[in-house]
């Protein structure tokens, strides 16, 4: 006969879950644990978040993709650098921007230096904000090859260490994260104080409707250093994000007319109405 | 041409040279180490370059006297912007306006070159050489020239 044991034997496994303390020991964690994890398996494939993608081959990071900051293509064109047409032209033909960079370095278009420099620059620009707390879990997709043969992949937890640095130092600037996403407009103070060349630049890209993305892409500069210089700005009275639009804190059914015919109304109406029948 | 490695390399064959190490000023990320780190940790001496190198770049007083007077009284110039316009100044005009940063201290000398690119970046080589062997002069020359190979075609 058959018994079930009511104490199983051992405790079962525990759920993987963000140890704090331990990651503060460490000196690095609270980013990703499913990043952490690959990077022990040495995973090879491409890491999708909310907010950008990272592409890993054995465990680390070869390449890095966020909306919120500009590409390779863009830091490289952006000040004419290189042609936009040359290149589109050497992406066509490769196929990725990896193998693109190593052609036009190999026709002698591009510095190797220069090259190995925007990428890495690109790749921790754009992993800080991959990496940045999102509110959907990330998804892993297998790949069955290894990535691009880099020259120089980047370490998880290196990569996790200074996306966490690069969070302290914003918030030591200026603890207010509104210019990060927001559109911004210019805050006009009676003696403001002098700016850098650099952030001049950015002074003059502001138009009340530009995010600090945009401002990264128009001039063709990391998005994360374009965030340094704002929240600097706004530490000094002279940058302010705008405020958004009050009807989006107002009443989620204002603005609906009585009579909509959205399902979800019409069914809730319907079994109020069946309720109140009983 | 050389990549990071083989130019942080080449810095490291200066008479006196202990260590070298490529710095994103703005971030204060190393994009690049050879050989020993002052302090012994890469990243905490990255972060404290990148400070030093931010504030002399950021500072009017060591810009270029050229145009040192366009720049002062900022308070008024902040609408007209001249320079670091995408496209205005293919050669990145006077940013950073300094070349280099020189320490010195009882055992070793400190040497912090700004790379001058053509796409917005800011960046800059940091040299570290023991006291008694290292050549300033020599050092200052040779870490200019490394850091124009670099990044130009």
């Amino acid at each position: 006969m058959t018994a079930v044991r009511t104490t199983p034997a051992a405790p079962p496994p525990r759920l993987p879950a963000r140890d704090k303390a331990a990651a503060r020991d460490r000196g690095w964690g609270g980013g990703s644990p499913m990043l952490t994890r690959l990077a022990a398996e040495r995973a090879t494939g491409v890491l999708v978040r909310e907010r950008g993608t990272l592409r890993l081959s054995r465990g680390r990071v070869v390449d890095a993709e966020s909306p919120a900051a500009p590409g390779l293509d863009v830091l490289l064109t952006a000040r004419g650098t290189l042609d936009g047409e040359v290149w589109r032209q050497a992406l066509a033909e490769t196929g990725d921007r990896h193998h693109a960079g190593h052609r036009l370095v190999e026709g002698g278009l591009l510095a190797p230096g220069a090259l190995e420099l925007c990428r890495l620059v690109a790749l921790y620009d754009a992993a800080y904000f991959t990496l940045a707390p999102s509110s959907t879990p990330g998804r892993f997709r297998y790949a069955a090859e290894d990535g691009p043969d880099c020259g120089c992949p980047v370490p998880v937890a290196a990569l996790e260490r200074e996306t966490l640095r690069r969070r302290d130092l914003l918030h030591r600037i200026w603890p207010d994260p509104a210019t990060d996403e927001r559109p911004l407009t210019r805050a006009h103070r009676a003696t403001p104080p002098p700016s850098t060349v650099r952030q001049r630049a950015v002074l003059a890209e502001l138009d009340d409707v530009r995010t600090a993305t945009d401002i990264a892409r128009g001039l063709g500069r990391p998005a994360f250093h374009t965030l340094v210089d704002l929240r600097r700005m706004a530490a000094a009275g002279v940058v302010a994000a705008r405020e958004p639009a009050p009807a989006e804190a107002s009443d989620p059914l204002e603005g609906i007319p009585a009579d909509a015919v959205d399902p979800h109304i019409t069914l809730l109406k319907r079994l109020r109405d069946a309720l109140e029948a009983l | 041409m050389p990549g990071i490695d083989e130019c942080l390399l080449e810095a490291m064959r200066l008479p006196g040279a202990r260590g070298a190490a490529l710095v994103d000023w703005t971030s204060g990320l190393a994009l690049g180490t050879v050989g020993e780190s002052p302090g012994g940790d890469q990243e905490a001496a990255a972060v404290e370059t990148a400070e030093l190198a931010r504030l002399a770049a950021e500072q009017h007083a060591f810009a270029p006297g050229a145009d040192g007077g366009t720049h002062e009284g900022g308070t008024h110039k902040v609408g007209i912007h001249e320079g670091g316009t995408p496209g205005g100044n293919p050669l990145g005009g006077d940013d950073p306006p300094i070349e280099d940063l020189i320490i010195s201290n009882r055992d070793s000398y400190h040497l912090l070159r700004f790379v001058r690119t053509s796409f917005d970046s800011s960046v800059c080589l940091h040299l570290w050489l023991t006291r008694a062997e290292g050549n300033l002069a020599l050092a200052r020359i040779r870490l200019g020239e490394m850091a124009g190979r670099l990044v130009l075609e």
